[in-house]
């Protein structure tokens, strides 16, 4: 238990976040607190550098050959807004998963209101050639990019990215990874994943601070910014400019959030990526033992596996709404989130559309302890 | 001793490009720009010392647009 809580809304955003990380957005604050691309003092160049330092960190993380081409945004939602909208703008259809969040859907939505354009494919639970094969099905000639999330964030059931991405590059589509429960917790190589634009959330398996996310440009399509205004590059033309990441970029940077992030992606470096994933896949699993043994709890997926799942798992108990059971929960200083979680398509598919489901997800600070006494708490609240 | 300068739009080039140099031996430094000459307004500079030719190389090689290059007679 930290501060009181026993913490399971790690797939919201992690906490608690490492010092390191904490560390880094006080120094931010305090020895890099100037404008960063705006100076050329020394206090500037710094600041300057330590944003860049982050850039390098992140495209050596994702295995993204080119620094420039990694652009901080406010949020995953942002870099998602920036790739749909631009891709689209001048017409084209995309693909998407039966699962997508609505940081997908509503920009897919906002695109054309009255008419969709999107094409939705079904998501089979470990079945890559079926999956594959309803992704292919829904490619016709006004498809321009197949927009995916890596990982449900509500029942942690992960899609096979680098053969999607592969059909992708086949049919010349542009290939959007939503990374938001993924990034952090299971390896993504977008070279190798045959990923153009990666999504990346900074504050979840990440574990920086909040405001903070990515986008990561592996291609060359050119995308128009969402924001106009000043960059610290070409100040005397009112034309944006096209470079990255300044096309994307316009106004200042958060130097705190990116200093923090550079110190969550080194935390998980540190840790180990795999070694973070087996550790919380672990608990996801001991968590799904307890409780399918229990009377009266709901699961929706068959127990987690490293093959075709994320370690969050998604539970109801019979006869009672997700969000008073969650409510239940806190009283006992237990934290997780209920209700649909920003992803309705996710809960239509299970069935859980009208009562929600309980989320719960670890993180690398999460103990077994942890996990034991949450699963004591629901056994007694489901009798 | 005289220096090369080239300018670079953005701080961001303007850093990987003093690291590109730096991993292949070229000292160089980068400053705000400074140049009148220059259309557009608000950029970067990378300083070299030597190897002028090798350095404009190697940062047209790794992508990073070169706005415009000046021999300097003293490095700042």
């Amino acid at each position: 238990m930290k501060g009181g809580t026993v913490y399971f809304d790690n797939a919201a955003t992690t906490w608690p976040k490492p010092y390191s990380v904490r560390k880094a957005v006080n120094r931010a604050l305090t020895e890099y607190g100037a404008n960063p691309g705006r100076s050329g003092y020394p206090m500037a160049l710094a600041a300057s550098r330590q944003v860049y330092r982050c850039r390098e960190l992140a495209a050596e993380f994702f295995n993204l050959n080119n620094p420039s081409n990694v652009v901080f945004v406010q949020s995953c939602t942002m870099a998602l807004n920036i790739v749909i909208k631009g891709l689209l703008k001048n017409g084209g259809r995309a693909v998407v998963s039966d699962m997508e969040h609505n940081a997908v859907m509503r920009p897919l939505h906002a695109v054309s209101p009255g008419y969709p354009v999107y094409d939705v494919a079904t998501v089979f639970l470990g079945d890559t050639e079926r999956t594959l094969e309803s992704f292919g099905r829904c490619i016709r000639p006004a498809t321009r990019a197949i927009v995916c999330l890596h990982a449900s964030n509500v029942f942690g059931v992960r899609l096979p990215v680098r053969e999607i991405g592969m059909l992708a590059r086949r049919h010349g589509l542009a290939m959007v990874v939503d990374a938001a429960q993924s990034a952090g917790v299971l390896p993504i190589d977008m070279q190798a994943d045959c990923i153009d634009y990666l999504c990346v959330p900074g504050h979840k398996g990440l574990y920086g601070p909040m405001g903070i996310g990515m986008l990561l440009c592996g291609s060359d399509r050119f995308i128009p910014p969402l924001l106009e205004g000043g960059t610290g590059s070409f100040s005397a033309s009112l034309r944006q400019p096209q470079d990255l990441p300044d096309r994307f970029e316009s106004g200042t940077v958060n130097t705190p959030g990116i200093l923090g992030l550079a110190a969550g992606i080194e935390f998980v470096k540190r840790q180990g990526i795999n070694e973070i994933a087996n550790r919380e896949m672990r608990l996801i699993s001991y968590i799904y033992s307890r409780l399918e043994r229990m009377k009266n709890i709901r699961l929706y997926t068959p127990k987690p596996d490293f093959s075709w799942s994320a370690p969050v798992l998604s539970f109801n108990i019979e006869g009672r709404h997700s969000e008073e059971v969650a409510d239940a929960l806190s009283k006992k200083g237990i934290a997780v989130r209920a209700g649909l979680h920003c992803a309705p398509n996710a809960h239509r598919k299970f069935g859980t559309l009208d009562t929600g489901t309980v989320r719960v997800a670890p993180s690398a600070h999460t103990t077994m302890a942890e996990a034991g006494y949450l699963c004591g708490v629901i056994e007694r609240m489901a009798g | 001793m005289g220096s090369m300068c080239f300018y670079v739009s953005s701080v961001t080039n303007a850093i990987r490009g003093k690291e590109l140099l730096d991993k292949n031996g070229i000292r160089a430094h980068i400053s705000r720009l400074a140049d009148e000459n220059i259309k557009n307004g608000c950029g970067y500079c990378i300083f070299v010392s030597s190897d002028y030719e090798r350095a404009e190389s190697l940062l047209r090689s790794c992508g990073i647009r070169i706005r415009g290059a000046r021999k300097m007679n003293d490095l700042k």
